[in-house]
Parts: C-alpha cells; structure tokens; sequence
C-alpha cells in the first residue's frame, strides 16, 4: 500500500492590492513560441489598457532565448525568460512551480495561459498552489475598472449560456483562453524590448518521469487552420457515407471535420471535432451536413465567415445557424454540388490541396 | 499487487436546457433529470479494468446533491466495489477550488490510496481542474490525457500513456498518483444484473456530510470558492442569412443555388 501522502499547508494568498498588471505564460515546445499563447495578447492587450498597467509575457525552457523577441513582435511590454536544462522536459507540476514563483516575484493581477492541452493541466494546479481560483476556457474577457475585477467569461451548460465570473478578492485572477477565439496581433518586427532573464528560480526535480515522446505525423491540414470545412454528423449515418463528406471536401479543397456525434461513432477523429468539446475553428467556408446544430456544435463555428448547412429535416436547429441552408437527403444533395463543381471547373483554393478522399478518416 | 483506486465522479444534469439563478448565477437542478458525467465512466471503466488486471478495490466518491445517490449505484453495477456519496449544504455552489479541497480530505479519509481516477471533463461545466487540484492539494504527481495504464510491479509505479495534441508520451509516476483519463480512451461497460442486485441488496452507498468530514466550513461551499459568477446570459447568436433552398425534389438544382451563392460572396 502507498504511504500517506504529507499535505501541503495552506498557500499564502497574495493581497489585492499588492498585485499589479497582466501576465501570460507563453508555452515553448519544439523550439517555438505557441501561436495560440501570443493570441492571449490581443485580449491582455486589451485589458492592460483598461486597467493602465504592463502585459508581461513570461516563457521558459531550456536553450529558448532565442524566442525571446517573439512576443515584443506582437506587442508585449515585458519578456521574462525563465531558460534553464532542467527545463528541458515538461512536467505539469514542475512547470507549474516555476510560474507560481513569477508569480509571486512579479504579483500580476492576472494570469492567462492558452488553453492548450498542456495548459488546462497545468494552470489548475498553479492556482491552487496560489490559493486563488481559476476560469477555463474563457472565450471572453471585460474589466470592472471601479474594482479591478477581470470578468472571465466561458460558455458552461452546453454552450447556451455565457457566464461572467469573477474572483472579487483572490488575487491573481486566473484563466485559461480557448484557442483561435482571439486574433493573433498583427506582427511588426522592428517592435524590439529588452528581456528579463531571471535566474533566481529553482526547478525542483520531478518526482514522474518521461519514459518516451513520440511525434504522431501529421502531414493533413488542421482543421483550425482549413479555409473550407465539410462536416460531418449523425445524419450521416455510415461510415460509408462520410466517404461523401470526404469527396465533397476534396472537391472544394477542404478537410473534413466533424460532429461530437459523428467522433462518437468513430466515423471521423476526435482532432476534428468541431464545437465546445471540440476545436473553435474559422474557415471561410463551413458546411454542415447531417449536422442537427446543437448550441454546443453552433459554439465552433461562431468565428466561420460562411455557413452553409444540408439537412433532411426542416426544423433542424443548424439552419438557425447558417447562412445557406439545403433541405433535402445528403445523399443526393452532395453527389449533386461535387459533379456541378467538376462540371463548372470551380478553382479550388491554392494552399488546401492536399488531401486526397480518405486521409482523414480513421482507419 | 492489489490497488486500492478511487474514482471521482460527478453528477450532472443530462441536458442542454439549463436554467440559472438570476441572482446567484448558479444552475438550478430542480425538475432537471441527472445522470453520472458520461466522460467520469470512461474513468471508471478505466478504474475496473486495472483492478481486474492486478486486483483491489475500486472507491467512487462523487460530491453531489443526495440524488446522486442513483448514480452511485449505477455504478456500483457497473462493478465499483464502494460509492461514497458526499453531501451537504455546507458545500454547496462551490467553484472547482473549494470542491477540489473537499474531495482531497475525502480522499486523505479513505487512505490507504494508490490511485486517483478523473474524467477529462464534465458536460455542465467542461473544466478539467478537479485533477490538478486535488493532486495539489494532496501534494501527489498527476498527468491528464491517460488512456492505457499498467502498474510496474517492482517499483510500485504506474506507468501510463498519454496523447495530446501531436505526442503520444509515456511517462512512469511513483504511486499514490492520479490519472485523467482520456474522454475517448475506452468504452464504459453496461451494468449487469447480478451487480445490480448487489447494490440494492448491499446498499453499499456511504452518505458523508460535514458531520464525518469535519471541514471549516468557510473554506467549503460558495464561502470558500474565490470565483463567483456574477451574471449568465444567453450566448448571443451570431447573425446568419438563413436562406432557404428546398432541394427535396431538384438536388441539382439546389448545388447551383449554393455554388452561385458561394461565389457571389468571394468564395470557391
């Protein structure tokens, strides 16, 4: 049996009125800055002006100072450079220890951190250790500039509602951003800063350890990244029916996504889930076929310029949400747009050639 | 070697029409029907499997209304061995800072522990904390993203796989630890009726208010969440055409009208 575990006494809360101005942890793997961490910057930005204070970008590593003037291209007041071997691998809580003594060097008033995968590990943990609380997932952010207080908002219950939370007296105010809601700032390289290379932190070693890291190849475009996006969901009833998706994607030079229900049924990979517990995507182009449009799916394609939407059923909630709707079977709808296509000739946009019918689909 | 796992779980409303306290901002669960976070049994199924693998015993402790009580013994059907349900209003409309302290003395009472299981995520509230928090207040290593796991038996480590989003990583953690597991990492088993019945004969459901946890009652509940929510609203929509093409009858006809429509806006 495992031996008791030793508490940790309870974490020194840091006051209110002590704490000044916004940082964001920027993560650094495989010898880049994260572009979703330098998209916090448009919101941090924002909210710095409100409240007439500094954004701190705060990244470490080990051998990453090159990176270091990334984040002034962008717009960040400050760099903190954390770069140590020790630093060399990830570990939640190990990487999670050394934000919380910038934090406590630094006492910013907020702490953002992308909502990566990495990140909503290990954000929780430095709350905690901070004793103050945490919002996940925020897709918006506004100030109370009477009392400093930073409304996190997120879209809990199924993507219905948006909440507004707040953390009135726990300081810093914590949140993790979802990806691609927030434009990544327009870049100006001759935006130069001084960095802060801090030395004075201590990596403890970690207590788990990285027995193996493998890259799983990935050679299709992202659905995050895909200016056309045919989608896929109950409707479509087969495997053999998102082969259809497939073609009408292919035809278009787009990918293929999906609905929760479709990943559900295996018919398409969890990577391609489009909505709340999937990804936020903004093609040019989005269409939805089979898709019933639930407000969790409808959440995902918020930022999408075009909707287009084929469903056999007339109340279907999806055509609340699209700008093109097609009542009719699927079956005969796609076949029909994919031999007009062919017929037409309709160029298909340079940059999303590559996916050939039947790479996306799990094998 | 035997292992002795608990599995948090939660109970949540089962559906998309949520309503809120206008004035507190907190859900309101009355007349709502509730079922066992569906991403927690991944966590279970997870759970069971390790313990027919090395043998132990398998704990669910979910901090819920009292009606959680049902979904504890859905569980127990599934084949947990021991649900604990923890209840009070003492910690009522926590934030996931003061349910995570709660459930981590929860935990420090059943010790002896080797493992801690959690689902990714809820479906009321999608957060991730209660992992990294319980872990933190518990001072015990953790990693998110698991979907396989075996325990190394000469060293009393578990070593797990994980995937995120262009890795897959395998790490070795010494035990007590805690294990989130992927939302997609198996396929929850069915209740059988021979565990069924066990849980109506057994009534195994262990009932825990502050009365056994015995918590300053200013850092539980809404009195110990440093989060509030100060307002919800209905998530604007986001304005659409909505034009309609009835295509039942002419599918030619209705790829003209959208591919014409696609290109008048600049597209394809």
């Amino acid at each position: 049996m495992s031996k008791p575990v030793q508490q940790l006494p309870w974490p020194v809360v840091l006051k209110k009125e002590e704490c000044k101005g916004v940082m964001i942890y920027a993560e650094c793997f495989g010898g880049v800055v994260n572009e979703v961490s330098l998209q916090l910057l448009t919101p941090a930005k924002k909210i710095a002006g409100k409240l007439g204070v500094e954004t701190t970008i705060v990244m470490f590593g080990d051998k990453i100072s090159e990176l270091a003037q990334e984040p002034f291209s962008y717009g960040a007041d400050r760099v903190i450079l954390v770069d140590d071997p020790k630093l060399v691998t990830y570990y939640p809580n190990v990487f999670g220890d050394v934000l919380v003594q910038l934090v406590k060097r630094e006492k910013p008033e907020l702490v953002l951190v992308a909502g990566t995968l990495r990140g909503r590990e290990m954000a929780p943990y430095v709350a905690n250790v901070l004793g103050t609380g945490i919002t996940a997932d925020c897709t918006g952010f506004d100030v109370d500039e009477a009392t400093r207080d930073v409304l996190q908002i997120r879209p809990p219950f199924g993507a219905t509602m948006l909440a507004h939370i707040k953390t009135p007296k726990h300081r810093p105010q914590m949140a993790t951003v979802r990806p691609n809601v927030f434009q990544l700032p327009a870049r100006d390289e001759t935006r130069k800063g001084e960095v802060i290379v801090e030395t004075g932190i201590s990596v403890r070693p970690p207590s788990i350890e990285l027995v193996s890291s493998q890259e799983v190849k990935k050679d299709e475009v992202a659905i995050e990244k895909a200016h056309v996006l045919v989608s896929g969901g109950k409707g479509i009833g087969s495997r053999d029916g998102f082969k259809l998706v497939e073609e009408l994607a292919y035809a278009l030079g787009g990918v293929v996504a999906g609905s929760r229900k479709a990943v559900d049924a295996g018919w398409v990979t969890h990577e391609r889930q489009v909505g709340q517990t999937g990804k936020t995507v903004k093609p040019l182009l989005y269409i939805a076929v089979g898709i019933s449009g639930s407000a969790q799916h409808t959440f995902g394609i918020r930022e999408a310029k075009v909707v287009a939407a084929i469903n056999i059923d007339p109340d279907a909630p999806v055509f609340e949400s699209a700008d093109y709707c097609i009542l009719g079977d699927y079956r005969k709808i796609m076949p029909a747009i994919i031999d007009e296509i062919r017929r037409s000739k309709l160029v298909r946009p340079a940059d999303e050639f590559k996916d050939p019918p039947g790479k996306n689909l799990p094998s | 070697m035997p292992i002795n796992i608990i599995v948090g779980v939660k109970w949540v409303p089962n559906t998309t029409v949520v309503n809120v306290d206008s004035t507190t901002g907190t859900l309101i669960r009355e007349g709502v029907p509730s079922i066992i976070n569906p991403h927690d049994l991944n966590g279970v199924e997870f759970a069971l499997r390790l313990k027919e693998k090395y043998g132990g015993a398998v704990t669910a402790v979910a901090m819920s209304p009292p009606a959680a009580r049902s979904g504890l013994e859905f569980l127990i059907g599934m084949g947990v061995d021991r649900g604990v349900l923890i209840t009070d209003r003492a910690f009522a409309a926590a934030d996931t800072f003061a349910t995570s302290y709660v459930l981590a003395k929860a935990v420090e009472m059943l010790f002896p522990v080797d493992l801690l299981i959690f689902g990714q995520e809820t479906i009321d509230s999608s957060t991730s904390h209660i992992g990294a928090q319980v872990s933190s207040w518990l001072n015990i290593p953790y990693v998110y993203y698991v979907t396989d796991a075996q325990v190394m038996e000469d060293n009393h480590r578990l070593r797990v796989e994980r995937s995120l989003e262009r890795q897959t990583e395998i790490y070795d953690l010494p035990m007590p630890c805690t294990t989130v597991v992927s939302m997609k990492s198996n396929t929850p088993r069915p209740v059988t009726m021979q565990n069924k019945f066990r849980a109506k004969l057994q009534k195994p459901i262990e009932i825990w208010t502050n009365e056994v946890l015995k918590l300053d009652t200013s850092r539980t509940g809404l009195r110990g969440s440093p989060t509030v929510v100060s307002r919800s609203v209905p998530t604007p929509s986001v304005p659409r055409k909505k034009l309609m093409f009835d295509g039942r009858e002419k599918p030619t006809e209705a790829a003209k009208w959208l591919l014409d429509s696609l290109s008048k806006e600049g597209i394809a």
